[in-house]
C-alpha cells in the first residue's frame, strides 16, 4: 500500500452509522444527518423481467431500494455475493477476506490502483491489456511489465523471465512489481481463455515474485468453454488475489453492478476511500441484483448466464465466418474463446493508425486501432479490435468488406514505402 | 465590480495596495480587467497526465459521422442479453411512469461519462434558470453527473491537491471532505465561521500571511488555491453566507486567483423566502466548482449528484471518472431525468417547499426542546437553513470526552464539535444536533439526557 491508502482513517458519520445500526434501542441518536423518509417522494418502485417475472419495492424495501446503505453494501447482498463466491469459486475463509459491493467492478479495480501505486512504479500485465487498466495507471507513470499471448495462451516464460532479470538487476531506476494485473477469461480486446493449469503456473509465479493478482473477471461467464473456468481465487491459498466481479455483460452496464473479493485489509482500505467519494453503489441496483439472485437461485442464475454466453457465441461464429470469407490472406486472428471481440492482426502493415482513423473513416467504417491495448501504445501496431456484439451482422459483412479494401490499399501504400 | 469594503480596505492597508488598484483601474473595461484564468494552475500533475479514452473518442465520433458508418468499435454488451422489460415508479402524489422500449434499453446500458444525455440538457436547463446564467455560461463551464455530489468533490481535491498544499477550508468542516483531504498530505488552513459562514476577514488575513493578492495569485506551489465551504446550511453549523458576504469572498478569490468549492447539498433545504443567491451565479470569472446534489430531495441511495464548473476542470474529473466508475448509474440516472419531466418546473418547486415546511417544522421542534432543556447550559444560533442544530455548551472543554464517557449511560448520543475539526489536537465545546429524523419524543428525551449529562459534568 502507498503512504495516501495508510493514511486513510474511516470516516466518522459513517462509522457512526454502523454503530448506530448495532446499538441498544434505549440509545437515543440525535446526531446522523440522514434525509427523512416523509421528504422522499417514491412510493412504489418495481421490474418486471422479460420471462415475466415482477417485482415490487414498497414499504421497508423500497426505503433499502431509495435510501443510503453502508458503503460495503446493502448487508443482505453482500451475504448474497460471499455465497456466490463459495458457491461458484471455492468455500473460502471469510475470516480474511471480504466482499464489497462496488459502482461498477472498475471502481474497485481503481481504487485499488490508488491504494497501490506510486509514481513510476511498475506492474506485471499481460500484452494486449484492457485499455481501462491502462488509464488508470499512466497518470502514474507505471512501466508496464508484458508477457505476450500467444496460440497457445500466455507466455508465462517470458513474464518469469522478465521478471527474474527486474529481481537480479542492480540498477536503481527498475522497479520491483507488487502486482500482477490479468484478465482472464476472454481477454479484452484479445478473446483469450488462461487455461486453469496455465492459472497455476502464473498463480505460483505470482507467489514467488510475491504479487498481489488483481483478477479482473467480468466476461467469466461469457466463455465459450462448457465448463466454468477455475479462477484465481479459487486455488489462492496465499490470500494473495484480489478479485472483481461484474454484473455489467449480464444484467446491464447502466447499473453499475460489480463487486471485488481480496483480503480483509485491502477491502478496508477501498472501502474507506468508497466512504468518501461514492459513500456506496446505487441502493436501488443491489436491491434489484439482490432480488434476481434470490428469484433465481444459483441454477437459474447459471441458465440464465448459459443463455447470454449462447447469445454471443453464435455471434462470434458469424463474425469469424465474414472475417474468413473477406480477410483471409489479409489478416490473422485466433478464435476468440469467450466475450465480444475479434483481435485482428492485419497483414503487411506495420502500423494501423492512420489507416483506422483517417482512411476508415473517409470509408465509413468505425474500429479501434490496437495500440489503446499495448503496454507502449507509441510503437507501431498492426493489430484492431472489431466488437461482434451489437452490430448486425448484414452490417459487419459490409464494413469486413470495406476492411478488406482498406487493407489492401494500405499494404499497397506500404509497400510503395 | 470592486466592492466598496475592498477597495477601502485596501486604501487603507498599505501603498502598494493603492497602487495595484490604480493600475487596474487604468487598464480599461471590466473586462480587461479580469484575464482568462490559467487553470494549469489548479491541476496536479497526476491528474494533468491523465488522456482521454480512445474508445470513448471514437464512441462520440460515432454520434457526428454520416448515416451509413458501421460502428466496430464499440466495447458494450448487447442489451437484448439484459433481463429487463420494464420498471415503474410510482410517487406519493400520483405520479407514475414507466421505463420501456428504448428507455429501459438505455437505462441498463452504458452511458457518457458525462451523464445520461437526456439528464445533462435537463441539469443544464436547471442550474440556468436557478442560478440566472447568462447566454454565454455554457461556453466556458459543463456540467458532469457525479455518483453522488461527494464523488465529484473527492476527485475535484484529488485533482488539485499535491502533497504540502495548503488549502483553505471553513472550519467547522463536513468530517468527510476532511477525510479526502488528510491522506493527500495537503495542510488545511482552517478559516473561521460565525452564524452567517466563514468570516471574509479572517480569509483574507489567512491569505495574506502567503504574501501579496499578487504575489499568491502567481503562484502554484505552496499557497493556498483553493476554497473549500457550503454556502447553505453548512455541515455542522447550519449557517448560510448572506449575498453580500459572498461578494465579498468571491472578490477576495478574484484578487488571490483562488478556485471556490461550493458544496451546496442543502441548497433546496432553506427556510426563507426566496432561494439563495449561490457563488456560481456570480461566476464573472469562471471559479466556482459547483456541487449539488439530489440525496437530500429526491433520493439518497440512488446517488445522484452533479457538478458544475470551468471545461478545464470538469473536465479532469470526467477523465478520472472515466477511469473509476465510468458513468453514475444509468437507471439511477434515467429515473430522476423521468421524474423531472413528469414533474415539471412546477411540481419540482412544489416538492421543494413541502421539504422546506417538513424540515422547518423539525427545526422548530428541536429548538422548542432545546429551549425547554437546554437554556443556561448551551448556546446556539437559530439555523436558517439545513439539518444541523450547533450546540456550544460553553461549561464543557471537549465535548468528544463528554459523550464518549456518558453517552451510552446516559442514553444519548450526537455527534462531537471535535470531529468537525481540522486539526487532531484542538478541542471543541460544540455538539451537533440533527432534526430531521427523530422523533418530537426522541428529541426531548435526548435533550433531557444531554441536559443531565452536562449537569452531572459541570458538578
Amino acid at each position: 500500500m502507498n503512504e495516501l491508502a495508510l493514511e486513510r482513517k474511516p470516516s466518522i458519520l459513517r462509522e457512526l452509522m454502523k454503530n448506530h445500526a448495532t446499538a441498544s434501542k434505549n440509545v437515543v441518536f440525535i446526531g446522523e444527518g440522514l434525509p427523512h423518509p416523509e421528504t422522499i417522494p417514491f412510493s412504489e418502485v418495481s421490474f418486471t423481467l422479460k420471462d415475466g417475472t415482477k417485482k415490487v419495492f414498497t414499504g421497508s424495501e423500497l426505503v433499502t431500494a431509495i435510501n443510503y446503505l453502508p458503503t460495503q453494501g446493502n448487508p443482505k447482498l453482500v451475504q448474497k455475493l460471499r455465497e456466490f463466491m463459495d458457491r461458484f469459486h471455492a468455500p473460502l475463509r471469510w475470516e480474511d477476506r471480504d466482499v464489497i459491493a462496488t459502482a461498477g467492478s472498475q471502481d474497485g479495480l481503481s481504487k485499488v490502483i490508488e491504494m497501490s501505486l506510486q509514481k513510476g512504479d511498475a506492474i506485471v500485465v499481460a500484452d494486449p491489456v484492457y485499455s481501462g487498466l491502462a488509464s488508470n495507471v499512466r497518470p502514474y507513470k507505471a512501466q508496464l511489465i508484458s508477457a505476450q499471448y500467444r496460440k497457445n495462451g500466455l507466455d508465462t516464460v517470458e513474464m518469469k523471465d522478465k521478471l527474474t532479470a527486474i529481481w537480479s538487476s542492480r540498477s536503481k531506476d527498475v522497479k520491483i512489481p507488487k502486482i500482477l494485473y490479468i484478465n482472464p477469461v476472454a481477454n479484452n480486446p484479445s478473446g483469450h481463455v488462461i487455461s486453469d493449469e496455465q492459472k497455476r503456473e502464473i498463480y505460483e509465479i505470482a507467489c514467488e515474485f510475491n504479487l498481489l493478482v488483481l483478477e479482473d473477471d467480468p466476461y467469466y461467464f461469457l466463455g465459450f468453454q462448457d465448463e466454468l473456468p477455475k479462477s484465481f481465487l479459487s486455488m489462492d491459498t496465499e490470500n494473495r488475489v484480489v478479485r472483481f466481479d461484474s454484473f455489467s455483460k449480464i444484467f446491464g452496464g447502466g447499473l453499475r453492478a460489480g463487486w471485488m473479493t481480496g483480503p480483509k485489509e485491502i477491502v478496508r482500505i477501498v472501502e474507506m476511500h468508497m466512504q468518501v467519494s461514492v459513500l456506496h453503489a446505487s441502493s436501488l441496483t443491489q436491491a434489484i441484483v439482490l432480488q434476481i439472485l434470490e428469484e433465481q437461485g444459483w441454477d437459474g442464475f447459471l441458465d440464465y448466464t448459459k443463455n447470454v454466453k449462447e447469445f454471443y457465441r453464435k455471434r462470434r461464429d458469424q463474425m469469424v465466418a465474414l472475417a474468413d470469407k473477406y480477410l483471409t490472406g489479409l489478416a490473422e486472428w485466433d478464435v476468440p474463446e469467450g466475450g465480444m471481440f475479434l483481435w485482428v492482426k492485419v497483414k503487411g502493415v506495420s502500423d494501423v493508425l492512420a489507416m483506422v482513423m483517417e482512411r476508415g473513416l473517409k470509408k465509413d467504417v468505425m474500429l479501434i486501432p490496437g495500440h489503446a491495448f499495448m503496454s507502449d501504445p507509441t510503437k507501431p501496431c498492426p493489430y484492431i479490435r472489431l466488437s461482434y456484439s451489437l452490430v448486425p451482422m448484414e452490417d459487419v459483412e459490409k464494413a469486413m468488406q470495406r476492411l478488406a479494401e482498406l487493407i489492401k490499399e494500405e499494404q499497397a501504400i506500404e509497400s510503395q514505402k | 465590480m470592486l466592492s466598496a469594503n475592498k477597495l477601502i480596505h485596501c486604501l487603507t492597508k498599505n501603498n502598494y495596495c493603492k497602487l495595484t488598484i490604480l493600475r487596474t483601474f487604468s487598464a480599461g473595461s471590466i473586462d480587461a480587467m479580469s484575464q482568462p484564468i490559467d487553470y494549469d494552475r489548479f491541476i496536479n500533475d497526476l491528474s494533468a497526465r491523465r488522456k482521454v479514452s480512445p474508445i470513448r473518442e471514437l464512441t462520440k465520433l460515432f454520434t457526428t459521422a454520416p448515416p451509413g458508418t458501421i460502428f466496430l468499435a464499440g466495447g458494450i454488451p448487447n442489451g437484448s442479453t439484459f433481463p429487463f422489460s420494464r420498471m415503474t415508479v410510482e410517487l406519493k402524489d400520483g405520479t407514475t411512469f414507466k421505463l420501456e422500449g428504448k428507455k429501459i434499453e438505455n437505462a441498463l446500458q452504458y452511458q457518457p461519462t458525462p451523464g445520461y444525455p437526456p439528464l445533462v440538457e435537463q441539469l443544464q436547463k436547471f442550474q440556468t434558470q436557478v442560478h440566472g446564467l447568462d447566454s454565454t455560461f455554457w461556453q466556458k463551464n459543463s456540467l458532469l453527473v457525479s455518483t453522488g455530489s461527494q464523488d465529484a468533490l473527492c476527485k475535484a481535491l484529488e485533482m488539485s491537491l499535491s502533497e504540502g498544499d495548503p488549502i483553505l477550508v471553513q472550519e467547522p468542516i463536513y468530517p468527510g471532505t476532511s477525510a479526502i483531504i488528510r491522506p493527500l498530505n495537503a495542510n488545511m488552513v482552517p478559516i473561521g465561521q460565525d452564524e452567517h459562514g466563514i468570516v471574509p476577514s479572517a480569509l483574507r488575513s489567512a491569505l495574506s500571511n502567503y504574501g501579496s493578492s499578487e504575489k499568491v495569485s502567481a503562484m502554484k506551489k505552496d499557497v493556498p488555491k483553493l476554497l473549500y465551504l457550503n454556502s447553505t446550511g453548512a455541515n455542522p453549523t447550519g449557517a448560510t453566507i448572506p449575498t453580500e458576504r459572498k461578494k465579498e469572498i468571491y472578490d477576495i478569490a478574484c484578487e488571490f486567483n483562488l478556485v471556490i468549492l461550493e458544496d451546496d447539498p442543502y441548497y433546496f433545504l432553506h427556510f426563507e423566502e426566496k432561494d439563495p443567491v449561490s457563488f456560481l451565479s456570480m461566476d464573472r470569472e469562471s471559479r466556482v466548482l459547483r456541487f449539488d446534489s439530489f440525496s437530500k430531495i429526491l433520493s439518497s441511495g440512488l446517488r445522484v449528484g452533479f457538478v458544475t464548473g470551468p471545461k478545464e476542470l470538469v473536465s479532469r474529473i470526467e477523465l478520472h471518472t472515466q477511469a473509476s466508475t465510468m458513468h453514475t448509474s444509468a437507471l439511477s440516472q434515467a429515473i430522476v431525468s423521468s421524474l423531472l419531466d413528469e414533474w415539471g418546473s412546477e411540481k419540482l418547486l412544489q416538492h421543494f417547499k413541502m421539504i422546506q415546511q417538513f424540515y422547518k417544522g423539525k427545526r422548530d421542534c428541536m429548538l422548542a426542546s432545546a429551549d425547554k432543556h437546554l437554556k443556561g447550559l448551551a448556546e446556539w444560533s437559530v439555523p436558517r437553513a439545513g439539518m444541523f442544530l450547533w450546540i456550544k455548551v460553553p461549561g464543557i472543554a471537549d465535548t468528544k470526552k463528554l459523550i464518549t464517557e456518558g453517552g451510552i449511560e446516559h442514553g444519548v448520543i450526537l455527534v462531537p464539535g471535535k470531529d468537525f475539526l481540522a486539526y487532531d489536537d484542538a478541542q471543541s465545546q460544540y455538539f451537533r444536533a440533527s432534526y430531521t429524523v427523530a422523533s418530537p419524543e426522541d428529541i426531548d428525551k435526548g435533550f433531557a439526557r444531554l441536559a443531565n449529562l452536562i449537569k452531572a459534568e459541570i458538578a
